[in-house]
């Protein structure tokens, strides 16, 4: 009984440390053994939206940039009002594992009142090494207004991809 | 069947312990393993986790993608497919292929192989896309963001999934790799650690590099899951480092490429190198 406490709180402690220290749950007794196979695992999520914020547009074409830090250029004869952020997405995994980052390089958006735009991408690294806490990388984009764009609201989507090689 | 339930069990305290950083969007995910090595007719499961907050719509499907000489992955078409990589997509059968899960909720994919006869020995390769189905742009983003008459408003959505490698092997294989020139630079997002890996033989090399100062046991730099694909001969590595590292790692340095360390971990090329 107090054996079989012992070892569960050696294959919690196994979990604990995820894939390094799995092996001690296969203690070397003769009675009941319990196995975890601790699988290399890889999660993304997206944690901001690429915002162009709000821009009203001006008589001759003109584009918006927003940095892979979020910084914002607003073009000549645009104004340019809200909080500008780039995409950032945020990965987890094993430590020092290297992810390559894949994703479309330009997007088409389609206004509610018609009208498109495009916009091309860019993303802060083409690989991320992954430390202990994980890594992340961002996506920012230049925006290309037409002269007097029709208002509306423009959606579009974009693939993005983190690659396991 | 039971004893894998009880692993996954296991395995599954683990993921929601790790899942329990902050979640936002719907379509945030989880898949284990990494990479998937298939020799032989035998099969394997891939766990799929929904880690967001709401419940979301997976697509997974079959993608070809070449290595670049500078160690990117290419997509390809299908239309643009060589013999060898339509031979990937149909030998690698997997189901499900879309699933609806719940806040938390893992789904077990299985993964098979059916190899034809006479299929002439090498290694067969997909990547294996996870992602979910984005919803119809949400009402409240409009709502919420309601342009001015003369202003227009932008929602971008990213439709973002994870690629992990199904390689297929036939036939007796063998690779060997070697370690060229390494120096650091300065790219437009940072200094970055260079060097090239060259490749010969009929399969891919896969595993950890470990930069080590002679004298010094602490590893500089450790990068792992490095590949060198069998489409490319040689390909170059580029890791960005902090500022500080990239001035550590200038110097004598010991750089070693081993296997995996669930295949052994042995060496595949060492050197001494100087880098600039």
């Amino acid at each position: 009984m107090r054996k079989f406490g012992m070892k569960r709180a050696v294959l919690g402690a196994a979990i604990a440390a995820l894939a390094m220290n799995a092996s001690a749950a296969h203690a070397a007794t003769a009675t009941g053994t319990a196995t975890a196979k601790i699988l290399r695992q890889i999660t993304l999520t997206n944690t901001s939206a690429l915002q162009y914020a709000t821009i009203i547009s001006g008589a001759t074409a003109s584009t918006v940039s927003v940095s892979t830090s979020g910084a914002a250029t607003c073009g000549a004869g645009l104004t340019c009002t809200g909080t500008t952020t780039a995409a950032n997405f945020d990965v987890q995994g094993t430590s020092g594992a290297v992810v390559l980052v894949g994703g479309d390089s330009s997007v088409t958006l389609n206004g509610s009142l018609g009208g498109t735009m495009t916009s091309s991408l860019t993303y802060s690294s083409a690989n991320i090494t992954l430390g202990a806490t994980g890594g992340s990388f961002q996506v920012g984009g230049t925006l290309n207004v037409g002269a007097n764009q029709t208002a509306g609201d423009y959606t579009g989507t974009f693939n993005v991809t983190a690659n396991y090689q | 069947m039971p004893d894998f339930l009880k692993g996954f069990g296991l395995f599954c305290v683990a993921l929601c312990g790790f899942a329990a950083s902050p979640v936002h969007a719907a379509g945030d995910l989880l898949v284990a393993p990494t990479r998937v090595v298939l020799d032989g007719s035998r099969g394997t499961e891939v766990v799929l986790n929904n880690i967001g907050a709401e419940p979301a719509t997976y697509r997974i499907s079959l993608e070809i993608k070449r290595m670049t000489a500078a160690g990117g992955l290419d997509e390809i078409a299908e239309a643009d497919a060589t013999p060898a990589e339509r031979a990937a997509l149909d030998m690698i059968a997997f189901s499900p292929r879309r699933v609806t899960l719940p806040p938390n909720q893992p789904q077990v994919i299985r993964v098979g192989v059916r190899i034809p006869e006479g299929t002439p020995p090498g290694e067969y390769r997909a990547h294996m896309l996870f992602r979910a189905v984005p919803d119809a742009a949400p009402a409240t983003a409009s709502e919420v963001a309601k342009p001015a008459s003369t202003g227009v408003s932008i929602a971008l959505t990213p439709i973002y999934g994870i690629t992990i490698p199904v390689i297929v092997r036939v036939g007796n294989l063998g690779a060997e790799a070697s370690i060229g020139e390494a120096w650091v630079a300065d790219t437009a997002d940072g200094p970055a650690f260079n060097f090239g890996l060259t490749r010969t033989g009929n399969r891919s090399v896969y595993g950890d590099i470990e930069v080590t100062r002679p004298g010094v046991s602490e590893p500089l730099l450790v990068a792992r899951g490095i590949a060198v694909y069998p489409e490319v001969g040689a390909r170059a590595v580029s890791l960005r480092v902090p500022p500080e590292l990239a001035e550590k790692l200038k110097g004598p340095v010991r750089i070693r490429y081993s296997e995996d360390r669930e295949v052994g971990g042995g060496t595949i090329d060492q050197v001494d190198r100087v880098v600039k």
